[in-house]
């Protein structure tokens, strides 16, 4: 019964490819985990500078009080954000907020010229940056995750087994990063 | 063709080049056995796999060594090291790799290393001196995309591997230079191995070239897709093009490491000799590098190059 064996070599065929098709749902999946919790890391430590930072200036301007509580709202609001989209959104709102405290720092030569302040600025500049090469990763990511999960045939895998798309880390919605292509 | 289909490719070229290299040493083993007798060859294959296997393990070093790169101080460079981490962690690589600095008035760096987490990154402080920021940090990922890649630890294989057929060549050109006694073949097959034995390394060095070569290609794209900035990478391609310094301490053992070429002057697109020397060298020309950039961004570079700020002057290093 030739007919029985090549029903039986196709379900074969089938199971392999589903297996294969599992295993690189999840290591894409494993991938975005990880670009998130890169994220995460940086972002946890933009908030760890923020308390010094309001503290430093406070010293030099006490009587500034809006600003800093706008900063520490703003601060709360991204440790409380709990998806990409709302936490970048939060992280926007946080710069927006320390753009404020450093427009009032101008006003003291003092503090711009201290030790202190020189070093959390600048930590602070190098962790935006690190948030910045972060958000490239884990967006690049996103899209290759939510590419494999949209096409077929392993649209059809994904959703049974409970592979959704995932949020890229922007504050307006879905920002894919550019494709750059290139002819060999 | 997208940048992760160009890399399943090379990957998949890689394996092929390897083996090639495989085969290479087999026929270069059969050449002696078939030249003197067969335990030489056994003897030959042997000593090659004990010197790849210490080659392999002294790599990290022996590189180290070769380019002259010396490691930094805790809170050396700080700056510098800071764009490295950054550019390692748009890559998404697991650990950051070491920043080393090659004390070298021409601009250069390299990537060096068997797995991501031993890597490290080689920077000439003539780079320092000569890039501005933006085109510092294209180099840098150029180099973390030979990390992401992989091609570091091919390179490295293709280094040992290369060395491990010169080296088994010419014991056996030599034996057979210097009348070996245990010689039984006839004025034919010694002529055959004489050639095989001369040519092999050169075959060797080829194979390694085609490795590095589309690697180039490779890792420019790959900067300019950690850096979502394809200007950057090809502005700093200009100013080495531009920069006429050679390396001091280049060694034609760790050329195909390098950003740039440093045994080898731009140029090498004329015709005779240098079209062969081309073939030699391991790098693509600056200007093919270029037009790829120029027409993945979809930008034109001007002729000139506008005067940046070097990086070095952030560093505090002396200028």
């Amino acid at each position: 019964m030739p007919w029985l064996w090549i029903l039986v070599g196709a379900l074969v065929v089938l199971v392999l490819v589903a297996v294969y098709g599992y295993n690189r749902l999840v290591r894409l999946r494993n991938e975005v985990g990880t670009g998130w919790a890169n994220i995460d890391v940086q972002l946890q430590r933009r908030a760890d500078l923020i308390p010094n930072l309001v503290e430093a200036v406070r010293a030099y301007a006490a009587h500034e009080r809006g600003v800093f509580e706008e900063v520490t709202r703003a601060r709360a609001a991204l440790q409380r954000a709990a998806s990409p989209g709302s936490a970048a959104a939060a992280n926007e709102g946080l710069t927006a907020a320390l753009g404020g405290l450093f427009a009032v720092a101008e006003a003291y030569p003092e503090l711009r010229a201290s030790e202190n302040f020189l070093r959390l600025q600048g930590d602070l500049t190098d962790t935006e940056d690190k948030i910045s090469a972060a958000r490239r990763y884990y967006n690049a990511t996103v899209m290759h995750f939510n590419t494999a999960v949209q096409s077929v045939p392993w649209l059809l895998l994904a959703r049974p087994f409970g592979f959704h798309e995932r949020e890229f880390f922007s504050a307006d919605g879905d920002t894919a990063p550019p494709d750059v292509s290139f002819a060999s | 063709m997208t940048l992760q289909q160009q890399i399943r490719s090379n990957r998949l070229r890689s394996t092929i080049v390897v083996a090639g290299f495989a085969l290479l040493l087999l026929l270069v083993a059969g050449l002696i056995g078939l030249a003197f007798d067969l335990s030489l060859g056994a003897l030959a294959l042997g000593a090659a796999a004990l010197y790849g296997v210490f080659a392999l393990l002294r790599s990290r070093r022996m590189i180290s060594g070769f380019t002259r790169a010396q490691e930094l101080a805790p809170g050396e460079l700080v700056p510098l090291r800071r764009l490295v981490e950054n550019v390692s962690i748009a890559a998404g690589l697991p650990v950051t790799p070491e920043v080393r600095i090659v004390d070298d008035p021409a601009p250069n760096a390299f990537a060096a290393g068997l797995r991501p987490q031993s890597s490290y990154v080689g920077v000439t402080t003539g780079l320092l001196r000569v890039m501005p920021k933006r085109e510092l940090e294209a180099v840098l990922a150029h180099e973390i995309s030979h990390v992401r890649n992989r091609d570091t630890y091919l390179m490295t294989m293709a280094t040992v591997f290369a060395g491990v057929i010169a080296l088994v060549a010419d014991i056996g050109f030599r034996t057979l230079a210097y009348g070996g006694r245990s010689r039984k073949a006839g004025a034919l097959v010694g002529l055959l191995a004489l050639v095989g034995l001369l040519l092999a390394p050169y075959a060797a060095l080829l194979l390694r070239m085609s490795l590095s070569r589309r690697r180039e290609f490779l890792a420019d794209a790959g900067a300019a897709e950690l850096l979502n900035d394809p200007e950057a990478m090809a502005l700093a391609l200009r100013r080495l093009e531009l920069d006429t310094t050679t390396i001091r301490y280049a060694e034609a053992t760790t050329a195909h490491l390098w950003v740039e070429s440093p045994t080898e002057r731009v140029g090498a697109e004329g015709s005779g000799i240098l079209e062969f020397s081309s073939w030699f060298n391991t790098h693509p020309p600056m200007r093919s590098r270029i037009a790829a950039l120029e027409e993945a961004g979809g930008f034109r570079l001007p002729e000139r190059l506008a005067p940046g700020e070097p990086f070095a002057a952030e560093l505090s290093l002396a200028g």
